[in-house]
């Protein structure tokens, strides 16, 4: 492990310091269950308030207006926000759609919309998967035909998120042998959107696309740089994800723990009892064990390893945070007992938003099998999430 | 005398791993069963004679005065060529206590017999009615004149055949609450009334023995710290025998083996088995990212606390599942006692099982750091 320069460690205090804050005062539980299910998902208002606490631009260089720090520092600010299950899409678009157009070349559009980005202004949702459990960003049906010096896009997009309130999607196409990545701002003619409730009361979105127009100037990447910026964004985002896991089990672990102290059964608070004790212990190593993991990637990922290192430590962090949330907030359920069923208790929630990450951009065992595939070279490796 | 917190930590590697990979016995490389000390009279001798053979001592005691980064990377260096552990629980556990808590006579006489090997020490603990209840102990020694007169019987006695000498822990107050009769005996093994009993293991080693005292008659000056005050000096734990026990190298190791026989037998292909030794993989990897934590405090020089229990539930649970699965990649090959050729490979299925099994028993069984960890980290209600 190595130690954060100073700089660096007081930009990770500001950034934890600020996240407390905003949990404390700037969110609760009331709003979450409030956007459950609704059109908007989530509130462009809170969204401003984060870009204007910096949060959005924690990953955009600073040539482009952001502040140029690593996934450590993401994290922070997702792990935070996750424990209060904020239903803004952080790793969606601040973290997959933003990698995605900075890991782009095109000079021009970066200039002109990732300012916008860290400032909240322009909300980017990545529309680049299709079928369930389609995780190879090779693997498009989607068609980009060549127009007028640009294209025109057919097809249909599935599983984007934070499309509700997207201001921009980035889109994933074939065009001949190639994988493009093309800029299309929602309102475009020819594209349109549908959304599906989540079990967490967030949303996918779903882009359906006919001869929709895009001209060169937004083209954000072709051939190989669309690929690798499509595999760099969806191993960052696993990152940020497994960093929103840990934010959650441990939120949820600590209601378990107060639960235990306090709820009285048999005359005694229930924690007392070795049945109870012991699996509230397993939780607490499952919990440390992810934390373990989780900083050792972070710090990994952001000394830049190559594209096979990269993906083996993305699916090795969010393999091990997937399976701790969600054995932890299914126990919370079974500790609480039969009040944890109603959906007036917050124990609920905490599973749900356990389950949409921990389904969203490859469950536990597809990330395992790629890392057997990357580390051991066993084969049966699916690119298909079944 | 060599200063050896000093050296660069490179260097300091450097040097150890040169020495072991020089000295130590090619044939005792990763042997799972404990080493004998008629294997390992050799390489004590050249640790001895190099000033290694007790990297945690001080000094002034004959030890190498490691501080504790220094101290890992011995540990790390020894591990990593597969070095059995001697028979030194006279260096890892009773010497430190001696130091702290004996006599002058007492360290005069066995600190430098401890370091030379003269003294050769194990742990009389465990009693048939005092296992995890470790403080339910019944073995008495009543004061008689100037001496102790001890009856009783200890048991799980780790190569209590190779000892000269037994650190015991005796009750002297039979009136007094479970642990506060408890007094610390050094005793010397060749005392009348005193016999052993070898135990066969699981895996077919005599490795621990019973000890029987008969009246065993020991003289007054054999008792370490205050009478009645056993407990303190046992209670006195090492914070490096605690990391230690939780390390990743057993199961990293088993895990190698795992793998040379499901590449030697294309296992990895059939995804059923792929996804279980990933997993397993997995859990050891992260489980050594836990450990790291954990060497990172104390190579901050801050104290380990009961949270390091997890650590040991974790590695040890972790190696088991292992082990099972190592034997069913063996399929009838895996349940066929000593080395076997697979396609290449020559392994030994049966023994890591065997050696796993205990691991969850001793030094505090799971439950028991479970019950620790309950209580002093979660602090749930009792």
């Amino acid at each position: 492990m190595t130690q954060a320069s100073p700089a660096a460690a007081e930009h990770r205090v500001l950034l934890a310091d600020s996240v407390a804050d905003f949990a404390a005062r700037g969110t609760d539980i009331a709003r979450v269950r409030k956007l459950r299910g609704t059109p908007a998902e989530y509130d462009r208002a809170a969204w401003t308030k984060m870009a204007e606490l910096g949060w959005l631009g924690v990953l955009v260089p600073e040539q482009y207006g952001g502040l140029g720090l690593g996934l450590t520092e993401m994290a922070i600010v997702a792990k935070g926000l996750a424990r209060t299950l904020a239903p803004e899409p952080l790793a969606g678009a601040a973290v997959l759609a933003a990698s995605a157009l900075v890991a782009g070349d095109n000079e021009a559009l970066k200039r002109e919309q990732l300012p916008r980005l860290a400032a909240g202004a322009m909300l980017p949702a990545l529309a680049w998967q299709e079928e369930p459990g389609g995780l190879d960003p090779a693997a498009v049906s989607c068609v980009a035909t060549p127009f007028e010096g640009g294209y025109k896009l057919t097809g249909t997009k599935r599983f984007i998120a934070g499309a509700a309130q997207a201001d921009a999607f980035i889109v994933s196409a074939r065009a001949g042998k190639d994988v493009v990545l093309l800029w299309l701002p929602r309102a475009t003619a020819g594209a349109q959107l549908e959304l599906e409730t989540l079990a967490d009361g967030r949303a996918f979105g779903a882009l359906k696309l006919k001869d929709a127009l895009v001209p060169k100037a937004h083209v954000v990447a072709s051939g190989k740089t669309a690929g690798e910026a499509l595999a760099t964004a969806f191993d960052y985002a696993n990152a940020i994800v497994a960093a929103e896991l840990s934010g959650v089990l441990e939120r949820a672990l600590e209601m378990s723990l107060d639960y235990l102290k306090t709820r009285v059964q048999f005359g005694k608070p229930i924690g007392s009892f070795q049945a109870l004790q012991h699996r509230a212990v397993d939780l607490h190593i499952h919990k440390e064990v992810a934390s373990a993991v989780l900083e050792e990637s972070l710090a990994a990922l952001d000394a830049r390893p190559n594209a096979t290192a990269r993906a083996a430590i993305a699916s090795r962090v969010k393999a091990r945070c997937a399976d701790a949330a969600l054995k932890v907030t299914r126990e919370t359920i079974q500790l609480h007992g039969a009040i944890a069923f109603t959906d007036e208790f917050d124990a609920g929630l905490y599973l749900k938003r356990a389950m949409t990450l921990a389904a969203w951009l490859g469950s536990a065992t597809w990330h395992r099998r790629r890392y057997a595939a990357l580390t051991v070279g066993a084969k049966g490796q699916v690119t298909r999430d079944k | 005398m060599t200063d050896y917190n000093a050296m660069s930590d490179e260097n300091f590697r450097r040097e150890v791993r040169a020495f072991v990979e020089r000295e130590y016995p090619a044939q005792l490389r990763f042997i799972l069963q404990r080493a004998r000390w008629h294997e390992m009279k050799g390489w004590w001798g050249k640790l001895h004679a190099k000033g290694w053979i007790a990297p945690n001592w001080p000094v002034e005691h004959g030890g190498m005065g490691l501080d504790a980064g220094k101290m890992l990377i011995y540990m790390e260096e020894f591990e990593r060529h597969g070095c059995a552990r001697p028979p030194d629980q006279g260096i890892t556990q009773v010497g430190p206590l001696i130091m702290r808590f004996g006599t002058p006579a007492q360290k005069t006489y066995y600190l430098p017999r401890t370091l030379s090997g003269e003294c050769i020490w194990c742990q009389g603990y465990s009693e048939p009615n005092a296992g995890s209840d470790l403080a339910n102990l019944q073995t008495a020694a009543v004061i008689d004149g100037n001496d102790f007169v001890i009856n009783g019987q200890k048991i799980w006695t780790s190569l209590a055949d190779d000892a000269t000498h037994i650190y015991l822990l005796v009750r002297t107050d039979k009136t007094a609450k479970k642990q506060q009769g408890i007094s610390f005996l050094l005793v010397d093994l060749k005392t009348p009334g005193i016999t052993l009993r070898p135990i066969t293991n699981l895996a077919g080693h005599g490795e621990f023995c019973q000890v029987f005292f008969d009246n065993a008659r020991v003289p007054r000056d054999t008792l370490m710290g205050e009478l009645n005050d056993g407990w303190t000096v046992a209670k006195a734990l090492l914070g490096f025998e605690r990391l230690g026990i939780g390390s990743p190298r057993r199961p990293q190791y088993a895990l190698r083996r795992l793998e040379a026989v499901a590449r030697a037998k294309g296992l990895l292909d059939d995804s059923g088995f792929a996804d279980r030794f990933i997993a397993l993989k997995l859990d050891i990897e992260d489980g050594a990212a836990l450990y790291g934590r954990f060497v990172e405090q104390v190579k901050r020089g801050e104290p380990l606390g009961q949270d390091v229990s997890m650590l040991k539930i974790w590695t040890m649970e972790t190696w088991q599942r292992l082990t099972e699965l190592l034997i069913e990649a063996g399929a009838e090959q895996g349940v066929v006692a000593g080395v076997q050729d697979v396609a290449g490979v020559e392994t030994d299925f049966l023994s890591p099982f065997y050696y796993s099994r205990p691991s969850t028993i001793y030094g505090g069984s799971s439950e028991i750091q479970r019950n620790i960890l309950s209580k002093y980290v979660l602090k749930l209600p009792s």
